[in-house]
Order: structure tokens, then sequence, then C-alpha cells
């Protein structure tokens, strides 16, 4: 028995004329990478401001204002790369028979620039679909993998996005002749088409524009209710669905957090730390304050938010009555022992502003231990996970 | 334009350098995870979902009376993609055990009601293009 030779497996390997149906075609393609694009731009800019949010650059002040900003940009993002997933599907298909272009036989200026652009094409094929898969199980909380999501998310991102505008630098004349050709026009068709039974029974380009344009919007309706209230009832694939205790979901419980003991030790005290004085708050002593009522929205990295009524002592009216200045950044400490976010950085802008509060209450009712109780803070504009949960210190910073 | 697909090109190389600039300090075991997941799409796709899609169209156009191709191709787009999308609340992994909040709808049972649902539309968009071709051929032939 010989081993197969490099013709017999290219003998047994489909062509690209092996692919007939007559929907194919750059004209559909164009279309479809078209939107596919921009729904990849979409996911980079807002990604990349969802880091900027996590950390804010120094040249970049990010504030309370707009409230709601936060909340828009990352329901847009995974709003955006739910509708990229039936895009980048019918992307693919209409490419597929391309993957079977063998490149040039002899070692020559074209097998080089076929070999590069097949292979800034994988890098773009493979970049693509990690990205919207990787998107897809972060939002479900399902990590089966060993790297940091957050990181690999951001460096595969540029990566992704840099092979897409080689990918266009590519294809751009190719690009602007489809664009501007009719949907279904066919200056390739090579067989007489009269009595061809595909031509009058398959699916046209049209329809196939149609059928993904539907996928695509179905996919962002529903699943969209779990950032825009009005879609709650409808989208039915949403990983949340607003639904839970005070009427707020939640994403990591007390007793994730291990928390579901020390927060509700009766001697719990808030401590606040200015300069090298401590002052120590019971949640009675808490409650005893002016309090302050604020609608505002918990918006999480996984693409959900919801808003709601918080009520407690606001954070500059606390830091005022320990003696310290308002207008500093704030140390904020987590009970948390287990996972990420036991602590965060509120910088002044925010403190400043009378709606960062230390919140004691949601909805009316006293928060409960998967809120934060004892106390948390809640702040407008700002990512779900720097909102810190079961808060034991502030510490204001010089 | 072909300053401007240059331009394109540069800024594209130079996003992609800065891509694995950020990787420098992912140690070996993240790389090999992140390696895994990239071919794996590319594996899943192009050597199991599009042959299978592909197959599929063959055995269609095969199989189905001429009158059904157009209006399967259309469901089955619909359908294919965006089980693929849902896939991760199908799947039934994900979400923590202590966390009532995340992943407690029913989404079998919507899964079977979008795949009924798109069943339904075939059905009648072939039927009303069964009419129509049969329209057209009891046209006088000119």
């Amino acid at each position: 028995m010989r081993l197969p030779r490099v013709e017999d497996i290219e003998k047994r390997l489909p062509t690209p004329e092996d692919f007939t149906s007559r929907a194919r075609g750059t004209e559909l393609t164009a279309r479809v990478g078209t939107a596919l694009g921009i729904t990849f731009g979409i996911c980079f800019l807002t990604g990349m401001w969802s880091h900027f949010q996590y950390d804010p650059p120094g040249w970049l002040p990010i504030g309370p204002q707009p409230t709601q900003l936060y909340r828009v940009t990352q329901g847009l993002h995974v709003m955006s790369g739910m509708a990229a997933i039936p895009l980048l599907l019918v992307k693919l298909w209409g490419v597929y028979p391309r993957l079977f272009i063998l490149p040039p036989k002899k070692l020559s200026r074209a097998f080089v620039v076929d070999v590069l652009e097949k292979a800034s094409i994988g890098v773009l094929v493979a970049a693509g679909i990690f990205q919207l898969a990787s998107g897809a199980l972060n939002i479900a909380q399902w990590y089966p993998w060993a790297f940091s999501f957050r990181r690999t998310h951001e460096a595969v991102a540029w990566v992704a996005i840099g092979a897409l505008l080689v990918h266009i630098a590519v294809k751009l004349p190719i690009i602007r002749t489809a664009l501007g050709a009719d949907l279904e026009d066919r200056d390739d068709d090579h067989h007489d088409s009269t009595d061809d039974d595909d031509e009058q029974h398959g699916p046209t380009r049209r329809s196939v524009l149609l059928g993904a344009s539907a996928a695509s919007g179905l996919a962002v309706l529903l699943t969209a209710g779990q950032t825009v209230p009005f879609l709650r009832k409808i989208s039915v694939f949403g990983v949340r669905d607003g639904d839970g205790p005070e009427d707020l979901p939640i994403n990591r419980t007390a007793r994730a957090a291990r928390t579901d003991k020390t927060a509700l030790d009766p001697n719990f005290r808030l401590e606040v730390m200015v300069g090298g004085a401590t002052m120590a708050f019971s949640r009675e002593q808490l409650m005893a304050l002016p309090q302050r009522t604020h609608r505002l929205p918990i918006a999480c990295v996984e693409g959900w938010s919801r808003s709601a009524l918080w009520t407690g002592v606001s954070v500059c009216d606390l830091i005022e009555l320990a003696g310290g200045n308002p207008d500093s950044d704030v140390k904020v400490r987590s009970l948390q022992t287990k996972g990420g976010f036991g602590t965060s950085d509120l910088p002044a802008n925010f403190v400043r502003d009378h709606r960062t509060l230390l919140a004691l209450e949601l909805n009316g009712e006293a928060l409960t231990l998967d809120h934060g109780y004892p106390c948390r803070i809640i702040a407008p504009n700002r990512p779900g996970v720097l909102q810190t949960k079961w808060v034991r210190q502030l510490e204001v910073k010089a | 334009m072909k300053a401007t697909r240059g331009l394109l090109a540069l800024t594209g190389i130079g996003f992609g350098l800065w891509g694995l600039w950020l990787m420098r300090d992912f140690t070996s075991s993240q790389l090999v995870s992140m390696a895994t997941f990239l071919a794996g799409g590319v594996i899943l796709h192009d050597a199991i979902l599009a042959p299978v899609t592909v197959g599929l169209g063959v055995l269609a156009a095969r199989l189905l009376p001429s009158h059904f191709r157009a209006a399967a191709a259309g469901a089955f787009l619909i359908w294919a993609t965006l089980t693929v999308a849902f896939f991760n609340v199908l799947s039934g992994k994900g979400g923590k055990p202590d966390n009532s909040t995340v992943l407690h709808r029913p989404y079998a049972l919507s899964w079977l009601v979008l795949t009924g649902v798109l069943i339904g539309v075939m059905v009648v968009a072939a039927r009303r293009r069964r009419r129509h071709l049969r329209a057209v051929a009891d046209l006088p032939s000119s």
C-alpha cells in the first residue's frame, strides 16, 4: 500500500466549480460583508470604550454623565455581536467554494501573494469566529477555556479588526464594483440557464440577503430584552429577563463571593477612612443619616442592564461627615473574599455627584444579601462590576 | 484608491501587531487555550458546519419538489444561523447553580416553537409558490 500523493488528494477535493448554487456571488458577498463589517466596527468601538470605562485613562476623564452611557454602549456591543453571528455564517457560506482554490503550482510571486492573502483571511475568520463565540459564551457565564476572557477578547479584537482592514484593502476594487452592480447580476454565468432547474427553483441572492437580514434582526430582537425594557417579554433567548429579587437580576451571589456569613454579622461596621482617622457606622446609623433616592441603572459588561430605585447615603455626604474632602478619589473595599473586583476605585468626579450612593435600599425594600446587604455602591454610568457590593470600607485618598 | 488601500493595509497590520503585543505576557497555558479556540472555530465551521450545509443543499435539490426548494432554503438559513446564535443558552451550560436570575427561561421550548414557526412559514411559502407555478404553466404559451 502506498501513501496517497498530493495529486491524489487534489483529485478528491472539490473545486470551486462544484458549488453550483446561483445564490452565491460577489454581489451578495459584498452586501453581507458590508453589514458584517459595520457590526464588527460597532463591536470594536464599544468594546474599546468598555475597557476605558473599566480603567479610565488619564487623558479621558469619564464621569457620571451621561447616566445611561455605559448601558447604551455595552448593550449595543452585545446586540451588534448577536447581529453579526447570522451575517458571518451567511458570509462564510457565500465564499466557502473559494476555500478550494488551490495556490499556483510553481513558487512564484503569484504563489506568495496567494498564500499571504489566504493567511490573512485565515486570521480574519479565526479571529472573527473567536470573538463572536467567546463573547456569546461569556454573556451566558460559560467559560470552557483557560485564558482571561477580558484580556484575550481585547487582544484578539485588535487582530480581528486588523485582519478586516487588510481584507478590505485587498478587496476594495471588487467590493466597489459588486456594490455598484445589481444584486442578481451574473457575469460569471457560463451555463445555459433557460432550462436549469436550480435557476428556476433554488434560492435567489435577494432571498438569501433577505433571510440573512431577518436572521440578524431576530438574533437581536430575541435577546435584546435583557437591556431594552419593552423587549423583555419578546426576548425568549435572552440570558436574563430582568427578573430577580427586588425586581433586579444578580450577577454574583453572596455565596459565590463568600460574603454570606460576614455580611449578616450583627457587629458589622462600615469604616470610612480619612487621613489617619477611621469612623465606623452600623447599618442602623447609616439609615439614620439623610437619605437620597435616585433611579440608576445596573449596566453589566455582559450586555444586560436594568434601572432601579436606589435609596441610601450619598458618598459625598458621608465623606464630609467623616471630615474628608468630597473632591477626592475613594477606594472601595468589599467583604468579598472570592472572585475578582473585591475593590474598586471611585474617582473624584463620581464622588462629587450626589447620585453616587452607598445604597441601603433597592426599589423601596432593604437590600437583599445577594444585592449587597448591608450596603453597596451605586453610581451613574459605571460598569456593573465596579458597583461594589457588601462594602466594608471607604478610604478617602489624599 | 491606491493610497486608501495602502493606508488601510498598513493600519490593519499595525492593529494586528498591537493585538499580538497585548498577548506578550499571556502564560503558555493561556496561549494554548486561546490557539485551541481560534483553530477550533475555523475547523468547526470549515470541516463540519459548512460541509453539512452543502450536503443538505444537495440532498434538498434532489429530494424536494421544486416548489419547496426556495422556501426550504430560506427557512433553513434562518433556523440554522439562529440555532448557532442561541447555542450559548441552548447548550444548558453556563450560569451558576446558586443564581436563579440567569439562564432561567425555557430555551429548548422556545427553540421548538421557533422551529415549528419556521416550518409553518416554509409550508405556506411553498404552497404559494406551487400555485404561482401552476398559474404560469396554465398560461397559453406565447
